[in-house]
């Protein structure tokens, strides 16, 4: 009789966490793609991060020298996950720079993690070169993108406040006056 | 004492439902997680040829692109995207392999000021130049290609291709 009683909470316990989960997937903003069918959507694994304090990392500049998501404590940060192959995100990169530059006396940091698994660093400059950004460009790791909730699907955007906070996750790229207004409501977040 | 005995056949009877759902629960939920990883969005719609054995010939292998995507076609516009590769293996039954490839159709990405893209969408044809034994034999291959929607990209898929090909 234990057995069963332990067995029949282990089962509500389960349930009730995996609903929870859900219920936080559930509010990942999803750019506006038109995927055909209901599993075709990006898991939102990402977006279970959203008030939470964001992973931390360390990783290598394009240059080679590390980077740690610690030394911008105190700043609002956009940490994004992008490719070179990925024709989205360099539409939406030169907004990220024109942010960075716009809401720099607000604090705000831009990092793109690439996420070129076998590429160069040489080849991610010349392509990040291309699309006209100068913010940090940090170089693949998967266990970061792991942290991240897997990131298999690009761009992926966190923000996150100058608390540490994740405060939103976008998956696709938004339209520009979206990004402006998540970037704002991470500012007005931290406080900054 | 028969109640007692039917009590813990009941017992018994719950716990064992109890684990199996419990365990088919956890079993579903890693496979759902492991199929959306790997997911394809190009599907290999050829799964035989006829040819005439010995001869220099073309072969199509049609393929489709699931609805609401989108692949680069071969030959993309930007050298950063990555094109559309079907790499078919070559062996002693099938012989002097190589790959055509149709042209790609105009996709202009609907974000900011947009990017007009060269693509394949719906359904499209590789055409593989070959020469194949007399009897039957598999062509082995793979089909490299990167998909996007109209918003966001999944890493290149690699999907592979296994064709029966009769040569008479």
């Amino acid at each position: 009789m234990v057995v069963v009683i332990a067995l029949l909470f282990w089962a509500g316990v389960h349930n009730l966490r995996q609903r929870r989960q859900m219920a936080l997937g559930h509010r990942v903003t999803l750019i506006p793609a038109a995927p055909a069918s209901d599993d075709s959507a990006p898991d939102a694994e990402g977006a279970n991060l959203i008030g939470k304090t964001a992973p931390a990392f360390t990783l290598k500049d394009l240059s080679g020298k590390k980077v740690s998501l610690a030394d911008f404590k105190g700043h609002p940060v956009v940490v994004n996950f992008w490719a070179t192959w990925c024709g989205p995100c360099k539409l939406e990169m030169p907004w990220f720079q024109e942010f960075s530059a716009k809401y720099q006396p607000k604090g705000l940091e831009v990092l793109g993690l690439s996420q070129d698994d076998g590429a160069s660093a040489e080849d991610i400059a010349t392509a990040a070169k291309h699309i006209g950004v100068s913010y940090p460009i940090l170089m693949p790791d998967e266990n970061v993108a792991k942290e991240y909730g897997g990131v298999d699907y690009l761009p992926e955007t966190f923000y996150i406040d100058s608390a540490g906070k994740v405060v939103q996750v976008t998956a696709g790229a938004p339209s520009k006056d979206q990004m402006q207004a998540l970037i704002e409501k991470t500012i007005a977040a931290g406080g900054a | 004492m028969r109640s007692r005995e039917q009590h813990w056949l009941w017992v018994v009877c719950v716990v064992a439902g109890l684990t199996t759902v419990a365990a088919a629960q956890i079993q579903l939920s890693g496979l759902s997680a492991a199929a959306q990883a790997k997911r394809q969005h190009v599907e290999l719609l050829t799964d035989s040829v006829q040819v005439t054995a010995g001869k220099a010939q073309d072969v199509e292998l049609s393929f489709r692109v699931e609805p609401g995507f989108h692949i680069n076609s071969h030959t993309p516009k930007d050298e950063l995207l990555i094109p559309t590769v079907l790499k078919v293996d070559a062996g002693q039954r099938i012989r002097n392999v190589s790959e055509s490839y149709p042209n790609g159709t105009s996709y202009r990405l609907p974000i900011g000021d947009g990017e007009t893209l060269d693509v394949y969408q719906g359904e499209f044809r590789v055409r593989v130049h070959l020469v194949a034994a007399r009897g039957d034999s598999t062509m082995t291959g793979a089909l490299r290609y990167q998909a996007c929607d109209s918003a966001s990209c999944f890493p290149p898929r690699t999907l592979p291709v296994q064709i029966a090909v009769s040569g008479r």
